[in-house]
């Protein structure tokens, strides 16, 4: 490479213009002096960009660069004392200065507001014209910036000079009085602290305007340290605008609870917010969204909710009424201040449990035996059951959809909702809340669902799982519910066995596996039952027995234990009871059954209920033509028993009912209530009684109606008080009484178990755990627990610990 | 995230596949050219003067020799931090996973070396012209200065392009534009899809083209159309190249097409720029008018003066205007600095100075943030004005010439005598890149570890003509003036090989002094940065073969054994640099760095410093 030869390489030396001659600095800056006067008076488009930039770039390469920027600043610093400041202190005519300080006393709104869009234009004005002129003048200076600036670490010209402006205009004196507006940064607080009120009381107000001083006051800072917390904003206008707000809300919060409308309340505060908010991004600042916020929810909202939700217009009075939207407002507003809503969840739950134990009042009210002379009401039990339902369920829809309109679906809030419903569905005062939902259930599964599309029987089975929900003492619901069940099954009640079968897997979901296994158990001996009966008539038919084939057996095989059979928790009873004395053509097949059942199950046990079964028979009457003399009769076992004793019977002979009761082995009771049926009901009087009379004594005669007449041909005997209904006071104690003997055995079990994990626990603790444990079933007693800890004491399960207080126990192996 | 060999080894095996199928480009083709050979030797020995100029001078930095040795792995594997970063800086490509990425990094002489490498963004090296692309690219995007002189429109689209690219880069619309010279809206007829249109314009300013295009259906078209754009701008790489899918393929075309594109706008900048820069007397430099309609499409003009007095001379004259008020005399005027050199004869200087005034594109200039800075402003250059403005700049017109070369072609092609000029210049202007650029040619072709004694015996007496090849002083002082950190350093290890030349000079003094005002507010045990880097090249330069053992106990040793040596007769005499005779070759280095740091400590007493 020519070039690179020895003699050629010589490195030259810079031009001496740059490097080895010096250049006055007093004359250079005056150059830059002129040039940037010229800057400042909006005369920049003949300066050569060049030239200055290479004067600047010189000084600065002779290690001048201090120097410029002294002068710079002090020009700079010069320019704004004497020009731009005496242009904003003309802005201040003394009216301005005077209704600041006093108050807005003479002047009228619209003067000034003038008078402040006035001050407000011109300072924007010169803070706008210093921008754009420190901007051409930083480019000018570039290498200063980067060369010096960056060596001696000094803040760039650019920014030095937005200090300036800060120090020499903003903080400038005001020629004032007052302290509060000493300078032109106070006075400028001050305007727009005035301009936000007028809009508050509804003004229209130059919102850019303010907005640009606002600009202005976020890009200048405290002090020389630029972070966001020194900004001039934050130091200077935000506390004055938040304490201003304060004293403005304190005020208005004041007149409107003197008002004293909720609705109002919540719907003026809802505003304010959101002007606020809306204030903060068109006029002020979005970073002072949050603090004004909180200025308004302290004053308006955390101060005053209480009374307002308390207010005779307030949660009550909307609840009732549905006034939905403010209700809405009303939880938005709590939800700003307090996540957890405390004061609006206590008032709504108070309202629940108050509809509540109105709807419970009704319903015992409704229950209550008619008094004396009052015709009496049929069924009125289940009709009151019914309707409690309903009212429940017409409660739940109305807090619903105002969980779904105003509570905005909150979680919380659901939750409060369920226990606020679970405490008065509960509540001690009234205890037929699990017998009535499983009476609601067997209502709907025996007529309600009838023509019923699917969806429909859909919701009713949903309703009857939302209460199911609320019930606590589960145990004792399964109890009814078993009970109604059985009923339906066995009497063929129900409408539809799929329904059935759907209501007890939704209860499997809701209340798990546990609970649903007995009554699974009975679909499953009904099943099992029809296979059994068409077994039989084959079996039957297989031995072509033609004699046999007169009697046909329908059976149901029930598993002992299933069940909720009177027998049952009885047994004692049951053994001592005198066996039914079945006729013969019905024991025989009695006997066959028993046989073949025999052969399919060896060992078992079969025990008859002829209480629980009915029979068909084909009745032919003396008087009356052709096949109008003949019925077919749908009857109790029982009454089957006793029709048969009179088949062979001579028409003029009686039996008494001694000799019923005699030949039959009938229970005195159910047979009373059979004749009852047979020969005191009108509709299906087939034997005769003498003497005639409502009650059956047992002095009396019976014999069979020849000249029993109907409209049908086929004719069902009722039996009296088999009918299903809620139970009467008595009956309810005996269940009650039942459900607390199976409880006994529940807590024992669950204090053993817990003790056995735990060999000592205090007795607190054991009763918080034992409760604990029952809660899927059933909300045990505690004075019932204490018994059950004293028994198993007593049966050496536990031993007090000596001397420990508070008590404890020890479990013994 | 380190691959396993066998990877690797994989990696090779499908490039090599991949290369033969005609897939790939070869990343390091074999060059057995004279040329290379004396490259690699170069790198070989670190020989960083003889590296910079094969590089200048345009040998392919990634080739391999015959034993598949690539420069950068033989100046790794031979320690030579300089020439590793020298090719680096360079655009050497060094990728992580590949065969030879592995084996410079794995080749590392030092850790020193290996941290280099590795902190090169050695994963994804960038093609050296990346931002010369991206500047163009730029170009597209940029609305603020205005810089487009060329509306295309198509359908219900606009492009705002620049007639000198699109004439640079299309021989097409180089002869459109060569017959209407004044066009300044082209429509395009409706039929070709904007976006092929898009992606056309993309390529011709060398963007990144975004190549997923919508749906299907559309894609044809799209692609049906940039298939027909590609014959009508006669640019048939054009379809091949946005049809690309390989990465690696991808990588390469985008490479070779950024090359490309550096070389036609290169050639356009000769063939138009240069062509029509314009040499005038100074005094008349001022009337050139350009119409804004011109046949090269300039948008500015810039004027660079051939000689500095008349600069000043006129320069001054500005000054007596805005100073009239002042009532100074010209000839109060008076240079202070210490190398005053007014005395050139005045009437030689006015004689007949001359200017030469470029023609040049906003668009390109912007590049420069002095420029940028300029047309964004509200100044008088910024304004439009009926004839092209003429813009002086304070440089000669040599250096201009290359300023300008760099910003419209990413080449710095210029020899050392005028490195320091433009070293000044790019910091006047702001152009980072060719600062560095600078600094590296300085220091690269400056010779700095040539030892004087090296160079003495081997050119005896003549040894002293290192003080021509550059004026060590110019060249820190302009290190310092421009913050250019590396020069520094370059001239600590370039005095401190020579430093028996520098020790004794007044200018020396003087410059130690500099260094230590540098530090603000120095304390009184603060260091004296100039002086540390001295000493550690002094040890580099005389402890290099002894590495760190206990140099003193090895010198007392050498020094027993020289005096039993000395009752025996002297075999063969070694002087040191004082003339005294020495046993051998460690001895002599030994005394001559304990001599040297000596004065080094006489010379901070002198100065009353401590370091």
């Amino acid at each position: 490479m020519a070039a690179m030869r020895r003699q050629a390489q010589k490195i030259r030396a810079p031009r001496r213009g740059i490097d080895q001659e010096s250049i006055d600095f007093g004359i250079t800056w005056k150059n830059l002096e002129v040039a940037f006067k010229e800057i400042l008076t909006k005369n920049a488009s003949k300066l050569s960009y060049e030239e200055l930039y290479r004067h600047a770039y010189r000084i600065v390469l002779k290690k001048k660069g201090q120097e410029l920027y002294i002068a710079v600043t002090t020009f700079i610093r010069e320019w704004l004392e004497q020009n731009v400041c005496g242009k904003i202190r003309k802005l201040l005519v003394p009216s301005l200065l005077t209704t600041l300080a006093d108050g807005p006393t003479g002047a009228s709104v619209n003067e000034r507001r003038t008078a402040g869009d006035r001050f407000l234009h011109g300072l924007k004005d010169a803070w706008a014209d210093h921008q754009v002129c420190m901007a051409m003048m930083a480019d000018v200076l570039m290498y200063l910036d980067r060369v010096y600036g960056a060596d001696m670490r000094n803040p760039s010209v650019y920014h030095t000079c937005m200090d300036l402006f800060r120090d020499h205009v903003l903080l400038a004196d005001s020629g004032s009085q007052e302290s509060s507006l000493k300078s032109v940064l106070l006075i400028l607080n001050a305007i727009v602290l005035e301009q936000i009120q007028m809009e508050r009381s509804g003004d229209v107000i130059n919102k850019a305007e303010i907005k640009n001083c606002i600009n202005m006051l976020e890009a200048l800072y405290q002090s020389g340290s630029e972070t966001e917390d020194q900004r001039l904003y934050i130091t200077s206008f935000e506390p004055d605008f938040l304490e201003a707000s304060k004293m403005f809300y304190q005020h208005e919060g004041e007149q409107l609870m003197r008002e004293g409308n909720a609705e109002t309340y919540s719907e003026k505060v809802t505003k304010r917010i959101k002007e606020e908010q809306e204030r903060c991004r068109s006029t002020l600042s979005e970073s002072t969204t949050h603090k004004i916020e909180e200025v308004v929810e302290l004053e308006l909202i955390a101060n005053r909710i209480r009374d307002v939700i308390e207010m005779e217009s307030g949660v009550r009075f909307m609840i009732d009424n549905e006034r939905l939207v403010p209700l809405g407002l009303l939880y938005d507003l709590s939800a700003r201040v307090d996540p957890k809503k405390v004061e609006l969840t206590k008032a709504v739950q108070k309202r629940i449990i108050d509809l509540g134990n109105e709807v419970n009042k009704a319903v015992i009210e409704a229950s209550q035996p008619p008094p004396p002379g009052a015709p009496a009401v049929p069924n009125q039990q289940t009709a009151a059951a019914l309707k409690w339902v309903e009212d429940i369920l017409s409660l739940k829809d109305k807090f619903d959809a105002i969980w779904l309109e105003s509570f905005r679906l909150d979680q919380a809030m659901q939750t409060s909702l369920t226990r606020s419903f679970a405490d008065f569905i509960n509540s001690s005062t009234f205890s037929r809340g699990s017998e009535y939902i499983s009476l609601f259930i067997d209502d709907n599964m025996k007529k309600g669902i009838k023509d019923k599309t699917e969806e429909e029987v859909d919701q009713v089975l949903d309703k009857a799982i939302t209460l199911l929900r609320y019930v606590q003492d589960k145990d004792l619901f399964e109890l009814y519910y078993k009970k109604h069940l059985s009923k339906r099954l066995l009497m063929n009640k129900s409408i539809s066995i799929d329904v059935e079968k759907q209501m007890i897997s939704r209860m499997k979901i809701e209340l798990g596996n546990n609970f649903t296994s007995k009554l699974e158990a009975m679909f499953k001996d009904i099943a099992v039952s029809k296979e059994l009966s068409t077994g039989f008539k084959e079996y039957v038919a297989s031995r072509g027995d033609p004699d046999l084939s007169r009697v046909d057996l329908k059976i149901d095989v029930l598993t002992s234990g299933t069940w909720p059979l009177s027998q049952d928790s009885s047994e004692e009873e049951n053994a001592t009871r005198p066996k039914v004395i079945y006729p013969p053509q019905v024991a025989r097949v009695k006997q066959d059954f028993q046989n073949f059942y025999q052969t399919k199950h060896t060992g078992r046990e079969l025990t008859w209920h002829p209480d629980k079964g009915t029979a068909d028979l084909i009745i032919r009457f003396k008087n009356g033509q052709g096949s109008k003399s003949i019925k077919e009769v749908n009857m109790p076992t029982y009454s089957m028993i006793i029709l048969l004793l009179f088949q062979d019977l001579p028409e003029d002979k009686s039996l008494s009912f001694a000799d019923i009761q005699a030949m039959t082995n009938i229970p005195p009771a159910d047979l009373k209530r059979q004749l009852q049926s047979l020969a005191v009901a009108s509709k299906t009087r087939i034997l005769k009684k003498v003497p005639m009379s409502r009650e059956v004594v047992e002095s009396d005669e019976f014999f069979f109606n020849e000249g029993f007449r109907s409209d049908y041909r086929r004719l069902k005997v009722g039996v009296i008080a088999a009918n299903n209904r809620a139970e009467t006071e008595r009956e309810r104690r005996d269940t009650e009484k039942k459900n607390d003997a199976s409880r006994i055995h529940l807590i024992e079990a669950a204090i053993v178990r817990i003790m056995k994990q735990r060999q000592t626990l205090k007795h607190e603790q054991l009763l918080v755990e034992t409760v604990q444990q029952l809660a899927a079933r059933f909300k045990p007693d505690v004075p019932m627990i204490k018994s059950r800890i004293e028994n198993l004491i007593e049966r050496e399960y536990l031993e007090r610990v000596e001397g420990s207080s508070p008590a404890a126990y020890k479990y013994l192996a | 995230m380190v691959l396993r060999k066998t990877e690797i080894e994989a990696a090779l095996f499908a490039e090599n596949e991949a290369i033969s199928a005609g897939r790939l480009k070869e990343d390091n083709p074999l060059d057995l050219t004279d040329d290379f050979s004396i490259f690699c030797e170069a790198c070989r020995r670190g020989d960083l003067k003889v590296c910079q100029e094969k590089i200048t001078a345009g040998v392919n930095i990634n080739a391999r020799d015959t034993f598949d040795y690539t420069p950068l792995i033989l100046a790794s594997l031979c320690g030579h931090y300089e020439v590793v970063r020298l090719l680096l800086e360079s655009g050497v490509l060094c990728e992580r996973d590949t065969f030879q990425g592995e084996r410079a990094l794995y080749n590392a002489l030092t850790d020193r070396i290996r941290n280099l490498l590795l902190s090169y963004d050695y994963s994804k090296s960038t093609n050296p012209l990346q931002p010369l692309a991206a500047h163009v690219a730029s170009l597209l995007l940029r609305t603020v200065p205005k810089t487009s002189d060329l509306a295309l429109t198509t359908g219900s689209e606009t492009f705002r392009l620049h007639k000198f690219v699109l004439a640079a880069r299309s021989p097409y619309f180089a002869k459109k534009l060569t017959l209407a010279p004044e066009t300044n809206t082209w429509r395009l007829p409706n039929t070709v899809p904007s976006e092929s249109i898009h992606a056309a314009i993309q390529f011709l300013y060398l963007s990144d083209i975004s190549r997923g295009f919508g749906g299907e259906d559309h894609e044809h078209d799209i692609l049906a159309g940039v298939g027909k754009l590609s014959r009508t701008l006669e640019i048939d790489r054009l379809f091949e190249y946005i049809t690309a899918t390989d990465k690696r393929w991808m990588r390469q075309q985008r490479d070779e097409e950024v090359n490309r594109g550096r070389d036609e706008l290169a050639a356009w900048f000769t063939d138009n720029i240069l062509k029509y820069k314009i040499n005038v007397e100074t005094s008349k430099a001022a009337d050139v008018k350009w119409d804004r309609n011109n046949g090269i499409f300039a948008d500015v003009l810039l004027r660079a003066d051939e000689d500095s007095t008349e600069d000043e001379e006129e320069k001054q004259g500005i000054l007596e205007e805005a100073t009239e008020r002042l009532s100074l005399a010209p000839s109060s005027y008076i240079p202070i600095g210490p190398m005053a050199n007014k005395s050139r004869s005045p009437s030689k200087a006015r004689k007949s100075s001359k200017s030469v005034v470029f023609p040049a594109h906003k668009a390109m200039l912007l590049r420069s943030e002095f420029f940028n800075t300029m047309f964004c402003s509200a100044f008088k250059e910024a304004q439009s004005s009926e004839y092209l403005q003429v813009i002086p700049i304070d440089c000669s017109p040599e250096v201009l010439e290359i300023v300008l070369t760099f910003l419209y072609t990413e080449k710095t092609d210029f020899p050392l005598d005028i490195a320091i000029e433009v070293l000044f210049a790019a910091d006047l202007l702001f152009i980072e890149k060719l600062k560095v650029k600078a600094a590296q040619i300085i220091s690269t072709l400056g010779n700095g570890t040539t030892s004087s004694m090296d160079a003495q015996a081997q050119a005896g007496v003549e040894g002293e003509q290192f003080e021509e090849v550059l004026d060590i002083y110019d060249v820190i002082r302009a290190g310092w003036a421009t913050r250019v950190q590396r020069l520094e350093e370059f001239g600590a290890r370039y005095i401190a090989y020579r430093l028996e030349n520098y020790i004794d000079q007044e200018e020396f003094l003087e410059l130690v002094k500099e260094s230590a005002g540098r530090v603000e507010a120095r304390q009184e045990t603060d260091t004296i940065e100039l002086i540390d880097d001295i000493r550690y090249h002094l040890s580099e330069r005389f402890r290099l073969r002894f590495e760190d053992a206990g140099i003193e106990e090895m010198m007392e040793e050498a020094e027993m054994d020289a005096a039993i040596k000395d009752s025996l007769e002297p075999e063969q005499v070694i002087r040191t640099l004082d003339g005294e005779d020495v046993e051998d070759e460690f001895a002599q280095d030994y005394h001559n760095y304990r001599m040297l740091s000596e004065k080094i400590d006489v010379l901070l007493e002198q100065l009353n410093l401590d370091a």
